[in-house]
């Protein structure tokens, strides 16, 4: 143990309330307010919360009416995906200014690695950190706050700058870092999930350092291969597994989906039927404009307490919304007897490679022209401008980007 | 909350390294001079570049939408207590 190379420099930026606080640094009415993000108008679920809601125990995920009887000054405002994006992307190019090394990690998070430019303009981490923070306040406005975590490694820098007070910087370095990993809560620790702090805190581990008490062959025996290296490594404050694969970062998306959950539950076929062609037609629009093809598409339905998934793997990649519907509603969901209302849906394409041409059947090829022609339209019109009869007469989903920015590398173009 | 209003404006602005600042907008034919800028946001509809502004004029939160393409400017919201 002990693999941590000290010269090495990493900084994780998190802008506090991301969603909230840019809707509060464009609206000064909402500043100093609890002010809850809800993805649209007739939604329940809070997506994100302001400071000042944390403050009164709203979090993310509350619902939204018990949150307006927890606090009954609490303002509900609808998410500006497309500004949020946006916002990422600015604050993208300030970082990449400042450094080439730089890993979107979620919409309002960031990791700048300057470990090849540190020596000659960065002497000072944490004046630069401070700097860094007045930067993005230049950028995005006053209100825009954020944490800045400065550690040797991806693990700890994260971990910094979670348990950083708002605002605030923590630096780890050899001499904290036990110090630190002693007080951490878990929570503070990317990786360490809900399941697996209640099995640690099972065997009297209550803090990551705690975990050095146990071999290697111990902790197998509760967490299996996998895990029990990967508690150790975090013991030590080593690069978990995790973060080791950001240095090699996917030249392309290895999968493509798309999950809606809708205003109510859903038991007529002809919605159902059009949710999912919807949530398809907007999957395979992101497949085609990243040039890529897929061989397995899967579907996974929840409601009324009860989940169902099931996927299929062809031998030939698709690219049209036809194949992938005719795979997924007739093949896999027509073959299935549903046994609840559905309220979650979910649609994937996988084993994605580049799109050559696929087959000099007649058919497929006059589908390709068609699809050809739609990527044209929609492209310059918005997606959906021209779609299928089967979103006829129906609400459109339209695009919306998530906040762990899962399809980063079609989003930003990384 | 956001009250939607949709309607064309006419503003003037200078640019400013490089990027263009509205400084007053005409709507109902009343001018409005902006106080203060408070986010800009580039979005893309469909292939169709726009630029969010929300700005205040005094106390007043309004967002504008310049189409890049079109070139006009519409006061799509206003922010009433």
């Amino acid at each position: 143990m002990g693999r941590i190379n000290w010269n090495n420099l990493i900084l994780h930026i998190d802008i506090n309330s991301y969603f909230a606080t840019l809707l509060q640094q464009e609206n000064p009415h909402l500043r100093n307010k609890p002010l809850g993000v809800i993805k649209d108008f007739g939604r329940t679920c809070i997506i994100a919360s302001s400071k000042e809601a944390k403050k009164v125990g709203i979090k993310t995920g509350a619902n939204a009416r018990e949150a307006k009887l927890q606090a009954p000054n609490l303002i509900l405002l609808p998410a500006q995906f497309d500004r949020y994006l946006d916002a990422t992307k600015r604050l993208r190019k300030l970082f990449l200014d400042l450094s080439p090394d730089v890993y979107i990690y979620s919409l309002d998070e960031a990791f700048i690695n300057l470990n090849h430019c540190q020596k000659y303009l960065y002497q000072n981490p944490l004046e630069f950190a401070q700097n860094l923070q007045n930067q993005v306040k230049q950028e995005l406005g006053e209100w825009v706050t954020c944490n800045i975590g400065i550690a040797p490694n991806y693990l700890l820098a994260k971990l910094a700058s979670n348990m950083a007070k708002t605002e605030g910087i923590m630096e780890i370095n050899k001499e904290n870092l036990d110090g630190i990993l002693a007080s951490a809560k878990f929570g503070d620790v990317c990786g360490i999930g809900f399941r697996l702090e209640e099995k640690l805190r099972l065997i009297g581990v209550e803090n990551p350092y705690q975990i050095r008490f146990y071999s290697q062959a111990d902790l197998e025996k509760t967490f299996g291969p996998f895990w029990s290296r990967e508690l150790l490594k975090i013991a030590y404050g080593e690069e978990t597994n995790h973060f080791q694969l950001l240095e090699k970062p996917a030249t392309q998306m290895k999968s493509a989906g798309r999950s809606i959950t809708g205003y109510h539950l859903y038991d007529k076929e002809e919605e159902i039927r059009a949710i999912i062609y919807n949530l398809i037609s907007e999957t395979i629009a992101k497949v085609r404009k990243m040039k890529l093809a897929g061989r397995e598409v899967g579907i996974f339905l929840t409601g009324e307490g009860k989940s169902w998934y099931d996927h299929i793997t062809v031998k030939r990649p698709i690219n049209h919304e036809s194949e992938m519907f005719e795979l997924l509603y007739y093949k896999l969901y027509k073959s299935w007897h549903r046994n609840f209302k559905i309220i979650r849906f979910a649609v994937r394409i996988s084993l994605l490679e580049p799109m050559g041409q696929n087959s000099l059947l007649p058919n497929w090829q006059r589908r390709e022209k068609l699809h050809q022609a739609l990527d044209k339209v929609n492209e310059k019109y918005g997606l959906f401008t021209a779609r299928s009869g089967a979103l006829l007469n129906q609400p459109i989903i339209r695009p919306e980007v998530t906040g762990f920015l899962g399809d980063r590398i079609y989003q930003l173009g990384e | 909350m956001y009250q939607t209003i949709g309607e064309e404006i006419l503003v003037a602005g200078s640019y400013k390294e490089h990027r263009f600042h509205p400084f007053k907008f005409l709507w109902r034919n009343k001018t409005y001079k902006i106080d203060q800028i408070t986010l800009v946001s580039d979005i893309k509809d469909g292939g169709v570049k726009k630029r969010w502004y929300s700005v205040l004029v005094g106390r007043e939160v309004y967002r504008i939408l310049f189409n890049r393409e079109t070139e006009t400017w519409t006061l799509e919201e206003l922010w009433v207590e």
